[in-house]
């Protein structure tokens, strides 16, 4: 029986030797990938689920306050901007998050009855509100929930409005939303004359001209003849609103932590490890292994943990989404198709953790006197 | 006369910042090719001079010169130790998660040969030991007399010029203590290496050309066959 021993060969089966231990640890560093792939995944659909609000409206620019803290602009530029040659359509609008109910809140927005943004949306039931009446329509998914129709009626923050059609949106971030008119959510937010911002739609490129050139050259003029505020590419503004960021900054958040406890998981074990053969290193080393090896061996135990760790753990996370892309709330923003960047730097992750975490043991090891290794217990 | 492959001069090793002398000013010369037999009372400092002559540890003061080079100087020591020691405790000392023919192996890792000539040389040496059917086999499934011989193969992997055994029959019933003595001999002789064995038992001490007994941490007397 053939039987020849590589270095990495020899690194497996000192790992191999302690299986639950590996197993235990696999999981933890499994569980850390897991979290970041699922949790990274889902706040990278829910950005690109904004910027399926703007691209199934045609939407080219959020025009925005320019300023951090002060983030409503007046609703009197609406007109100036309507104004303007490169302009087809504007969409000023409110948006805001509202309970509905004890249990359910939502994504509430305020539009004009007339906004072209309607056009993205597909009325199942029922129509349009009117402005001015405490009307509302709803999307399906939250339709589904809350268990409502076209003629009832739907109390938010203390105000009844009548359900005046539920309608049908690619976007979940639509598809469980509650659109009102905006002067009544103007009214219920206490921002009368406010708005959040404004959509804007360009009129078709103009010859001699590429997308991009006008795009820069619209954005110039609005900025221009608008100063204090700014009017963002619907690409940009999909990955820079702040429910974006704020998702974005749990999912790292929440993930970071769950590494580094899996990196305290990899660490206990490489140095239990290092322990248990305190007696080994030192035969190692007096049969002529160098410090650095017995270093990159520890160190290629802990690489193999995390690379193990890492496969598991973007199993875990494909799991975890396909789950949520099973149920009817997160169905339309998340997808089960984990994109193979956000895969490849999980594993690499993984594996820049075990040997973050087979350091100090891999150090520990390789200063180990052969003598005093060799009497170890 | 053959040049001496080892010498010491002045050796000394104190442990416990200076409490403890387990050896004071030795002076010893080696010539390659010999076969030294070093026996003493427990304590008397002979495992510590086997391993400064092997260059496991470092001493507090003197010299271990390898071929009129100094130890830890001039020679590293984990080279020294790789390509012109080889090593054989009272314990065997054998990793236990890998096969015999993997314990052989794993001793030239330390010189990074190729993987092929690693396994034929690993088997070769076993085929010497009478070992050919023991290869598969992991280290509690061997008797201590095999456990032994896997021992000495390992320490021949990388063809050593020098073997150092630490009481190698220690642990061992006399059959099998002789086959293993037998079998060192045999191979300081037919390789021409330089054998050094610490030993309790006299007729191994007697059987050496030349033996030396140590008290104290100093040389007490030398036997040479006249």
């Amino acid at each position: 029986m053939a039987c020849q021993l590589s270095f990495t060969g020899f690194a497996w089966k000192n790992l191999w030797r302690r299986r639950l231990r590996t197993c235990l640890t696999l999981c933890g560093v499994g569980m850390a990938i897991g979290a970041f792939v699922g949790l990274v995944g889902f706040s990278s659909a829910f950005e690109h689920s904004w910027m399926q609000v703007y691209s199934s409206s045609g939407t080219d620019f959020a025009v925005i306050q320019g300023t951090f803290l002060n983030t409503s602009l007046d609703q009197s530029v609406v007109g100036k901007l309507q104004a303007m040659p490169e302009v087809d359509a504007v969409s000023p609008m409110i948006y805001n998050v509202m309970d509905l109910t004890p249990e359910v809140n939502a994504l509430a927005y305020g539009w004009v009855a007339s906004s072209y943004e309607f056009g993205s949306l597909q009325f199942v039931a029922g129509g349009r509100f009117h402005d001015g009446r405490p009307e509302v329509v709803i999307g399906e998914l939250l339709a589904e929930n809350l268990k409502k129709k076209p003629g009832d009626t739907m109390v938010i923050q203390g105000t009844p409005f009548k359900v005046a059609g539920v309608y049908h949106s690619s976007s979940a971030l639509e598809a469980d939303a509650v659109i009102l008119p905006l002067d009544q959510l103007q009214i219920l937010s206490s921002l009368q004359g406010k708005v959040s911002t404004i959509h804007v739609r360009l009129k078709p490129t103009p010859a001699g001209e590429s997308p991009e050139q006008y795009l820069k050259r619209a954005q110039g003029k609005i900025n221009a003849a608008f100063p204090g505020l700014r009017a963002v590419p619907a690409a940009e503004r999909a990955s820079n609103n702040q429910l974006v960021k704020m998702a974005h900054a749990s999912a790292i958040g929440t993930s970071s932590i769950a590494l580094l406890i899996g990196i305290l998981g990899i660490a206990n074990t490489m140095a239990m490890s290092v322990f248990e053969r305190t007696r080994e290193i030192g035969i190692l080393r007096a049969m002529g292994w160098k410090q650095w090896q017995v270093l990159t061996l520890i160190q290629v135990e802990a690489a193999v943990l995390g690379l193990g760790g890492g496969f598991l753990g973007v199993l875990f996370g494909w799991l975890g989404l396909k789950v949520l892309a099973a149920l009817p709330e997160t169905e339309t923003i998340v997808s089960a198709s984990v994109p193979f960047p956000l895969l490849a730097e999980a594993v690499g992750l993984a594996v820049l953790a075990g040997l973050l975490a087979g350091a100090i043991p891999a150090w520990r090891g390789a200063r180990l006197s052969p003598v005093e290794a060799l009497r170890h217990d | 006369m053959t040049k001496p492959i080892l010498e010491v001069r002045k050796l000394s090793k104190n442990y416990d910042d200076g409490r403890v002398e387990a050896l004071r000013g030795v002076d010893l010369t080696i010539e390659a090719g010999e076969y030294l037999a070093i026996s003493g009372p427990s304590g008397s400092g002979k495992s510590t001079l086997l391993q400064l002559l092997g260059g496991l540890d470092t001493p507090t003061s003197g010299d271990v010169l390898f071929q009129n080079e100094s130890l830890g100087t001039t020679v590293s020591l984990d080279t020294y130790r790789s390509q012109h020691v080889g090593f054989i405790f009272q314990a065997f000392y054998l990793l236990p998660t890998l096969r015999a023919l993997e314990n052989v192996q794993v001793a030239m890792l330390a010189l990074n040969r190729g993987a092929k000539h690693r396994e034929e040389q690993a088997a070769a040496l076993l085929c010497e030991m009478g070992l050919e059917h023991r290869m598969d086999h992991y280290p509690n499934e061997l008797s201590a007399g095999e456990r032994q011989r896997v021992a000495i193969a390992r320490a021949l992997a990388n063809d050593p010029s020098i073997l150092l055994a630490d009481e190698p029959t220690g642990n061992l019933d006399s059959v099998n203590s002789h086959r293993i003595m037998e079998i060192l001999i045999g191979i300081q002789k037919t390789r021409g290496m330089t054998l050094v064995v610490i030993t309790h038992e006299n007729e191994i001490a007697a059987s050496a050309p030349r033996h030396i007994r140590i008290r104290d941490g100093q040389i007490e007397a030398t036997v040479s066959p006249l």
